[in-house]
């Protein structure tokens, strides 16, 4: 089996968030860049194959500040090929990457074949409606399964994959999948392997990056961002201290001036 | 009164002397042959220079081998093994003493120095430690059998099952057997010094109404079944416990006396094969006594996890024995081959259980490292990626932001926002102490009350300080000993380049994990820059009077050491004079000093899970030890994880309000007059 980890890399909310001058874009300047979650899980249900059945693992992600770190990672945790696609790109149009993406995958393989499983993260931070997987799947022509939990080969039929995805109130769904396809994956079967330090540092000895260009051709009008800011203060919480009896007064008096209380 | 003298060989036809010859020649190549054995599974380890010099290493054999010195906190066990050991070491002499008087001196030269009163007190010392022998033999009997301890049950002895009991039945059978062949020669030649041999004399009342013949046939059985003993003792030393005299001697001597707690610097990969120790550490391991002392003070063990630090050390030097006697060919992972893994030995469980509080290893009375064997296994496991969900999650944490809470490290210093001075920025002006903070005393909120206690201090005593700010990564002590080697270079490689930036004279720490990386983990690259626990500074600023505690604590406080201050650092005066500074009486929990009791942080512990089976976590056992100690109030620690474990067990046993867990800097900040407490 051949599968492909598409990465996207997000900027990193546990650092603080900056805007930008333009007051459209993030302050990238300010901002750390990591993959994605959802990409994280991705990589993980990959190598998860490439344990069990054995496959191909070969992850690439369009340019991004600390994009290297990422893929060093990926390449330490057992990825074959790490592939980086220049240029970086500016906003947030699920529908260029895709296109970018697309080119990649006919420039990797032409027209994917049988054994060949494309994998995203199912949504990212700064895609929530998870459109990359689904976008790209429509511009190879490719049958796409989002929000999967698992995935695992058809055992005796070449070709095909059971996926599990996952509904809203407990629900899941098991599906037959026939190769190749665009699989958004929602979380790993297990959480992210951990690798030591020292592969990562082995990975990045070796240098093993590749690197391609694919200049992105911008066609029709995407949604375009007006301003991004900060959510406003709207309400506060208040914070009661003091023994239990203040509490309770003090809970009383909020029930009284909201008119619980009578 | 005729002359006293020896005769050796009395009533031994000669045969029987060549036989005795023959057996003990027998006895002696089955030992060495054994002795070769061991040396060989020794020299299959990996190389490792020894440290001090010949006389240090001397002077340790004597304390600690000769006189068991590590023993001296346990009355009944010294006793008992002293008696042991130097009873059956002086019979041993005596009988070699005899051997060269008779078949030496006396068949070569026809000169006998083992004659009047030389003689007399020859005979007078070997009852009396023939005595000392079968006193310090019942005592093991009464240990073993009767008052079974749970550290002397062995699980996995690396040699036979029923070892200890067959050593102990063949040692009284020496003893007895001798005393025997003594009371029936004294009866049968009935010299008039006959008393000197106090026991030997007092036995041979017993043979008296027997006739001669009866008691020379009686004699000549009881000496070969005491040849025979001795010889079957002598040769099944190597193949028995009994070998920890020469294996235990060995590994204190090339025990380094150094605190404990000394990790391998140079094997990254760690353990995968037996073969991948030191040959010290297998040495140690072949040195193990069964005596189970590590197993006693260990806090893992004493939670009921599967952790014993003495099975693991049985357990690994059985593995040690099983591959140096296979006829497989060595292979070592370092040139290629695939040795097995130690995985069947020593189970993940076991090794995640180690808080590393190196509690084991300064009970070992023959200087077992077993905190370092278990991070060499870890160092495999972290490559194999076999670790627990939540440390890896940590690790991960760290890799990217420095710190184990996942926070940005730009984060790192906004604890000091609630101060009204400015810490003033190490990398940007010289200061004399260099505030090296820690991730705990940085990120945990309620520690973070704890630095600034620390940082309104050192401000109220003008001490010139300053911190890293945001280039202060974690020090990676723990990181270290949850064997993520990598990780802990890079960390320390960071930490290293911020430090070289500044400008400083010495370095303070609040966390002794901080302490100990920096002291002793980073100390070849840190040239010699003195680093101190925030009690020594402390106590300095007390004796100078540049602090001035004006409000006694006039309360009943008990110390908790903390691991990497006391035990790996020998940091123990500091705190309680700073206490005692304070106006608090100190009183000692029984588990004090070096012998303090873990509470479960170290190694790692912190970032995982408990196992479900745990009977009491090691910090709910030691704030229960600290509330039964007699009018205490407060719990005082001096290391952030400390804090947040003990105030947490406070908590879930229900003694949160009989005892208060406080850190010595908040005690101190109490004592202060109100403008600094005030000062925010």
């Amino acid at each position: 089996m051949n599968i492909i980890v598409l990465m996207k890399m997000v900027p990193d909310v546990v650092e603080p968030l900056e805007i930008a001058e333009d007051g459209k874009n993030l302050d990238k300047e300010a901002i750390r860049m990591m993959a994605s979650e959802s990409s994280e899980h991705a990589l993980e249900q990959a190598l998860i194959l490439k344990d069990s059945v054995g496959a191909e693992v070969t992850v690439a992600a369009i340019e991004a500040p600390e994009l290297d770190d990422a893929l060093f990672s990926a390449s330490a945790k057992g990825a074959v090929r790490v592939i980086k696609i220049t240029p970086e790109q500016d906003g947030l149009r699920a529908d260029i990457s895709a296109s970018v993406l697309k080119e990649f995958i006919k420039q990797e393989c032409g027209s994917p074949g049988s054994d060949t499983l494309i994998f995203t993260g199912s949504q990212a931070i700064d895609d929530l409606q998870g459109e990359l997987g689904p976008t790209l799947a429509e511009q190879l022509g490719l049958p796409f399964i989002g929000v999967v939990t698992s995935i695992k080969p058809v055992e005796g039929e070449e070709g095909k994959v059971t996926a599990i995805k996952e509904y809203s109130g407990g629900l899941r769904g098991e599906y037959e999948v026939a190769l190749p396809a665009v699989v958004g994956i929602q979380a790993a079967e297990q959480p992210s392997r951990y690798v030591p330090f020292a592969k990562i540092r082995a990975a990045m000895k070796s240098g093993s990056i590749e690197s391609t260009e694919i200049t992105p051709e911008v066609e029709g009008r995407g949604v375009e961002i007006a301003r991004m800011y900060v959510p406003e203060v709207t309400g506060r919480a208040e914070m009661i201290e003091g023994d239990p009896e203040t509490v309770a007064a003090r809970l009383i008096e909020i029930f009284k001036q909201n008119g619980i209380l009578g | 009164m005729e002359e006293p003298v020896r005769q050796t060989f009395w009533n031994v036809p000669h045969w029987a002397e060549i036989a005795q010859y023959a057996g003990g020649g027998l006895a002696v190549i089955i030992f060495l042959y054994g002795l070769w054995r061991h040396i060989k599974r020794w020299k299959s380890g990996r190389s490792e220079k020894l440290e001090g010099t010949f006389g240090h290493r001397l002077t340790l054999l004597v304390k600690y081998g000769l006189f068991q010195g590590r023993l001296s906190n346990d009355a009944q066990s010294l006793l008992m093994h002293l008696f042991i050991f130097w009873g059956m070491a002086v019979l041993a002499l005596a009988t070699a003493i005899a051997t060269v008087d008779w078949d030496v001196a006396h068949l070569l030269f026809d000169y006998q120095f083992l004659k009047g009163n030389f003689y007399l007190v020859y005979e007078l010392g070997a009852d009396l430690f023939g005595l000392f022998l079968v006193i310090g033999l019942c005592i093991a009997v009464i240990r073993r059998y009767i008052q079974r301890p749970e550290k002397l049950a062995t699980e996995n002895p690396p040699t036979f099952k029923i070892d200890s009991g067959a050593l102990l039945l063949m040692l009284l059978g020496i003893a007895i057997t001798g005393f025997i062949v003594e009371a029936l020669r004294l009866a049968s030649m009935k010299p008039d010094w006959a008393e000197w041999a106090f026991i030997g004399y007092a036995l041979s009342g017993l043979f008296g109404a027997m006739s001669i013949d009866s008691i020379e046939a009686s004699h000549f059985v009881f000496w070969s079944a005491h040849a025979v003993l001795s010889f079957v003792f002598i040769a099944a030393i190597p193949y028995s416990k009994a070998f920890h005299m020469v294996s235990s001697a060995v590994s204190v001597y090339t025990g380094n006396n150094i605190p404990p707690g000394r990790v391998s610097e140079d094997n990254e990969e760690g353990v995968v094969g037996i073969t991948d120790f030191t040959w010290r550490q297998l040495i140690q391991f072949d040195g193990c006594t069964w005596c189970g002392r590590c197993q006693d003070v260990c806090p893992a063990h004493a939670a009921g996890w599967r952790l014993s630090p003495k099975n693991v050390v049985l357990k690994l030097n059985a593995e040690s024995g099983r591959s140096a006697g296979s006829s497989k060919p060595e292979n070592k992972s370092d040139n290629g081959g695939t040795p097995e893994g130690l995985g069947d030995v020593v189970s993940a469980e076991e090794l995640w259980g180690c808080t590393t509080c190196a509690a084991c290893e300064n009970e070992c009375p023959v200087f077992i490292q077993q905190p370092r064997a278990l991070i060499d296994m870890r160092r495999h496991l972290v490559i194999e990626g076999e670790l627990g969900d939540t440390l890896g999650e940590v690790l991960m944490k760290i890799t990217r932001y420095g710190n184990s809470f996942g926070q940005s490290d730009r984060a790192r210093s906004k604890w000091t926002q609630g101060l009204d001075f400015k810490l003033k920025d190490a990398r940007k002006e010289a200061v004399e102490y260099l505030w090296f903070v820690g991730d705990y005393a940085s990120y945990d909120a309620r520690v973070q009350e704890v630095s600034r206690a620390v940082a309104r201090l050192f401000h109220a005593a003008g001490l010139d300080f300053g911190i890293l700010n945001e280039s202060e990564k974690g020090t990676g002590n723990d990181i270290r000993r949850v064997g993520e080697e990598g990780l802990f270079d890079m960390l320390r490689e960071k930490n290293l380049k911020a430090l070289s930036k500044a400008k400083y004279k010495k370095i303070v720490t609040t966390d002794p994990h901080t302490y100990n990386a920096l002291k002793n983990d980073y100390a070849r690259d840190m040239d010699g820059v003195e680093v101190v626990h925030y009690t020594e500074v402390l106590e300095q600023l007390v004796s100078e009077r540049k602090l001035e505690p004006s409000r006694p604590l006039n309360a009943k406080v008990t110390f908790h050491d903390p691991c990497y201050l006391g035990r790996y650092n020998g940091v123990y005066a500091s705190p309680r004079k700073v206490l005692r500074a304070l106006g608090a009486e100190v009183a000692e929990m029984p588990r004090t000093r070096e012998h303090s009791f873990c509470c479960g942080a170290g190694g790692g512990r912190i970032w995982m899970e408990d196992s479900p089976d745990t009977k009491e976590r090691p910090a709910d056992s030691r704030i229960r030890e600290a509330a039964a100690v007699s009018g205490v109030q407060v719990l005082a620690v001096a290391c952030p994880k400390d804090l947040v474990m003990f105030q947490d067990a406070a908590k879930t046993t229900g003694f949160e309000d009989k005892i208060a867990v406080k850190d010595i800097a908040q005690l101190f900040l109490e004592t202060l007059n109100q403008e600094v407490k005030d000062e925010q």
